[in-house]
């Protein structure tokens, strides 16, 4: 997984590309969660995510339960297809986010 | 050949992987390569290969937890008969899986965690934990109609 993050305003934008496992997770998470304990909007952007497994799906639950517990929100953008069926599913797809 | 099957001849690939989650992109690979030997749609394909990656997950966080592997191997099957049945076996020298006791969270309490299983049982048709034969341990076998 390789990534990148953009800043404006209040905004993150982190755009994440590659294959989500268990393996990158930590990565990921070390990532998104100081951004949203910094009380930012964090927008991630999975158009390049080719595959996401139950860890990345972890991560994006506890990435959104936090932001909803600092006041804050994390909004999905750009959903590859295949990412998209994961998170539909786990039934998540009235509980995050999606753009 | 059957029109109905999925492959002209009897597939049956296996491949060992040292237990630990940097092996998971191997497991999908390996994977991949075996599924592209079947005539299914690419959707169904990417099903498998997460079913697969689920359960070889499973054995790294669950049947090694708190273990120090020193490079234990698991071993993937995948086998494709004549009648178009898939099963794909998982074999670890881990600490011993009682089937029994392996549960998904409810899907509807929404919390990290405990969705490994759950897409493993929406993908596939059935999921049986057996003892292995020596030198395994655990014997997971998964199976599919296809």
């Amino acid at each position: 997984m390789t990534y990148k993050v953009s800043e404006e305003g209040n905004i993150s934008t982190v755009f994440l590309n590659g294959e989500i496992d268990m393996d990158v997770v930590d990565k990921a998470k070390e990532l998104i969660m100081p951004l949203i304990e910094a009380k930012k909007e964090v927008h991630i952007n999975l158009k390049d995510v080719q595959y996401m497994d139950s860890s990345g799906i972890s991560v994006l639950i506890e990435s959104h339960q936090k932001a909803l517990e600092v006041g804050t929100k994390v909004i999905l953008k750009e959903i590859s297809k295949s990412v998209l069926k994961v998170i539909m599913m786990a039934k998540l797809e009235q509980i995050l986010n999606l753009d | 050949m059957n029109e109905t099957n999925k492959s002209e001849n009897k597939i049956s690939e296996k491949r060992e992987f040292i237990v630990n989650s940097a092996s998971l992109k191997e497991v999908r690979s390996f994977s991949r390569e075996v599924f592209e030997k079947i005539k299914i749609d690419q959707d169904l394909k990417d099903e498998l290969v997460l079913a697969i990656a689920e359960a070889a997950q499973n054995i790294v966080k669950h049947a090694y937890k708190d273990i120090e592997t020193n490079n234990d191997k698991m071993e993937i099957k995948i086998s494709l008969g004549k009648n178009d049945e898939l099963e794909i076996g998982f074999f670890d020298k881990g600490k011993p899986v009682d089937g029994a006791k392996v549960r998904h969270r409810n899907i509807d309490d929404v919390k990290p965690g405990g969705l490994g299983t759950f897409f493993i049982q929406q993908i596939m048709d059935a999921v049986v934990f057996r003892e292995g034969e020596k030198p395994w341990i655990n014997h997971l076998i998964l199976t599919k109609q296809l």
